[in-house]
């Protein structure tokens, strides 16, 4: 999990490596990830998202690919 | 809460408030327990997915967002450094702390070095990308690697 200062550069990294690339998340909404994931980690009742919830918090911010999906097998 | 729970909140909170990971017998000290029981409530949490033990099993490599070793994604908050274990969780330090934050990192193919503020209601605007190469569905099977 990098950051990329351009998606130029993002494809060219996976070029390098012969992979196809994934998709792109802004630094807004990678934002909204962290949010989701980590806001109330450090309280005791926190919890990791389960499959449902993960599957919600991705298309909340717009990233509606399989490669999203906690429990497909679509990607290699 | 129950031990594990406790261990837990015990190791959130020397991150946050010392940025490294606790070691087993401070921890036993603080919950007035055995390094054994510190142990095995490790094993445990590592197995829910809380934690990431390194291969000694008994020191903490990962507590999400924070990670127990150097990384190139240094975090600083007031006099405070972390280190993330990856770009989102760069991020997901200051959303954990609730502080604003200066995130340090790099481009992953040119290095060119990110500088991103981050404050209350989050970063600053910027043009850089997040990419992941593991799917969501393996992100665990080697969480180093992702």
């Amino acid at each position: 999990m990098l950051f990329f200062r351009s998606e130029d550069l993002v494809r060219a990294w996976c070029r390098a490596r012969g992979i196809e690339p994934r998709p792109l998340v802004t630094i807004a909404q990678l934002w909204e990830l962290a949010v989701a994931w980590y806001a109330t980690r450090l309280t005791p009742e926190a919890r990791r998202p389960g499959p449902a919830e993960m599957r919600q918090i991705f298309a909340r911010v717009g990233l509606n690919e399989p490669f999203w999906d906690p429990q497909a097998d679509v990607f290699g | 809460m129950d031990f594990d729970s406790n261990v837990k909140q015990a190791v959130y909170q020397h991150f946050a408030n010392a940025g490294t990971a606790p070691a087993s017998d401070q921890l036993a000290a603080q919950l007035a327990c055995s390094t054994d029981d510190v142990r095995a409530a490790f094993a445990r949490l590592q197995q829910n997915r809380v934690l990431l033990l390194a291969l000694d099993r008994e020191t903490i490599r990962m507590a999400p967002p924070f990670s127990g070793i150097p990384t190139p994604h240094r975090v600083e908050v007031g006099r405070k450094t972390y280190f993330a274990n990856c770009a989102w969780d760069a991020l997901g330090i200051p959303a954990a702390l609730h502080r604003e934050a200066l995130v340090h990192s790099s481009c992953g193919q040119s290095g060119a070095p990110l500088r991103l503020q981050v404050g209350l209601e989050g970063p600053e605007p910027s043009r850089w990308l997040f990419h992941c190469q593991v799917p969501a569905a393996r992100w665990w099977v080697d969480l180093v690697f992702t």
